[in-house]
């Protein structure tokens, strides 16, 4: 399964050593590419690329959206289904998926590689602040 | 003993019920006026507003809560909790904020923000005891937005109370929301002039068996 640079935008298969320990831009966070989206991405990339100043700011406000619950220094898969982050300031949200999402938040995958679904993480960081 | 244990649940369910709070949630798209319903509702019953209202969709970006209202009608009373929530959308778009007026930065913050108010309301679904969905009666009711709520609402078995909104204006049609979601009850009111206010009283009462 590919996975994405979501500073730089370069592929990954999975397994590479760049998403355990960084991608060689010095980014440790990646978008989790499903095989039917790949196409669609690539061709979008093709299209109308990101700017890397637009893609250092989806990266930072991932990590605010997210809050404290992510050790920055270790590299983490992001889950973005339900919610796409198209550019800086433009969000595609799939409500149905949203209101069914019932997944686990933060799962771990290898030593120090997290796959954040960031719905749920909303969701916890949401239900800290309430109590 | 059959009859006294059946006494005793009975007895023991209405005591629970009645120490139990009442969480009244305000749902719905962006704009249709659920602050503002809040405001009415809270000045009418104890004489303050309860948040900031604005032209400018997505204003509302948290959650919002006012605690113990008591509503009186017809001798009749009803005590909950108003739970304001941000607007429900399926694309936000700082491009939108700065038709608006907004600047870049404050644009792209408000769509932050909105995000993650999104999910909020819909994480805050799961612990209301009925929903009242506001909609703008001048829009169109079909939307992907107002059916995946009410649907939702319905596999949660939350009760749901319809409120057509902005009757004060031209282009509202009552009809046409009722004729979508034929199965509840839809009140038209103008939250911010109070028309028809009252039918929302009464209809709260029915739609939380007070």
């Amino acid at each position: 399964m590919p996975h994405q640079c979501v500073r730089c935008g370069k592929m990954y298969d999975d397994g590479a050593q760049e998403i355990l320990k960084g991608c060689s831009c010095g980014a440790k966070m990646f978008y989790f590419i499903r095989p039917e989206k790949l196409k669609q991405i690539q061709e979008q990339q093709e299209r109308a690329p990101l700017k890397e100043k637009e893609q250092v700011q989806i990266e930072k406000d991932v990590y605010d959206l997210i809050g404290d619950e992510i050790d920055k220094e270790k590299p983490v898969v992001l889950d973005i289904e339900s919610i796409e982050i198209l550019k800086p300031g433009k969000y595609k949200l799939d409500l149905v998926k949203l209101f069914k999402t019932k997944e686990p938040l933060i799962y771990k995958l290898e030593d120090g590689k997290y796959m954040v679904d960031l719905v749920e993480s909303f969701k916890k960081m949401m239900g800290k602040k309430a109590e | 003993m059959g009859l006294f244990t059946n006494f005793l649940k009975k007895f023991l369910k209405k005591l629970f019920k009645k120490k139990r709070e009442i969480r009244l949630g305000l749902y719905g798209p962006p704009n249709g006026g659920k602050t503002t319903l809040a405001n009415k509702i809270t000045l009418d019953w104890i004489g303050e507003e309860m948040g900031k209202v604005s032209t400018i969709a997505h204003e509302t970006r948290e959650i919002q809560i006012k605690e113990q209202i008591t509503i009186k009608s017809k001798g009749k009373e009803l005590t909950f909790n108003l739970v304001d929530t941000p607007g429900i959308a399926t694309k936000i778009d700082y491009e939108d904020f700065i038709k608006a007026g907004l600047k870049e930065k404050e644009a792209k913050k408000r769509a932050k923000e909105a995000t993650k108010g999104v999910i909020d309301a819909i994480k805050w679904l799961d612990d209301m005891d009925t929903v009242v969905v506001i909609l703008d009666s001048t829009k169109d009711p079909y939307s992907q937005v107002n059916i995946t709520i009410i649907g939702n609402l319905e596999a949660r078995k939350i009760p749901v109370l319809i409120v057509a909104n902005k009757i004060d204006l031209k282009k509202s049609d009552v009809k046409k929301v009722q004729a979508a979601f034929p199965q509840y009850d839809v009140i038209g009111i103008s939250a911010k002039y109070g028309n028809h206010i009252n039918n929302f009283y009464e209809a709260l009462f029915k739609v939380t068996n007070a």
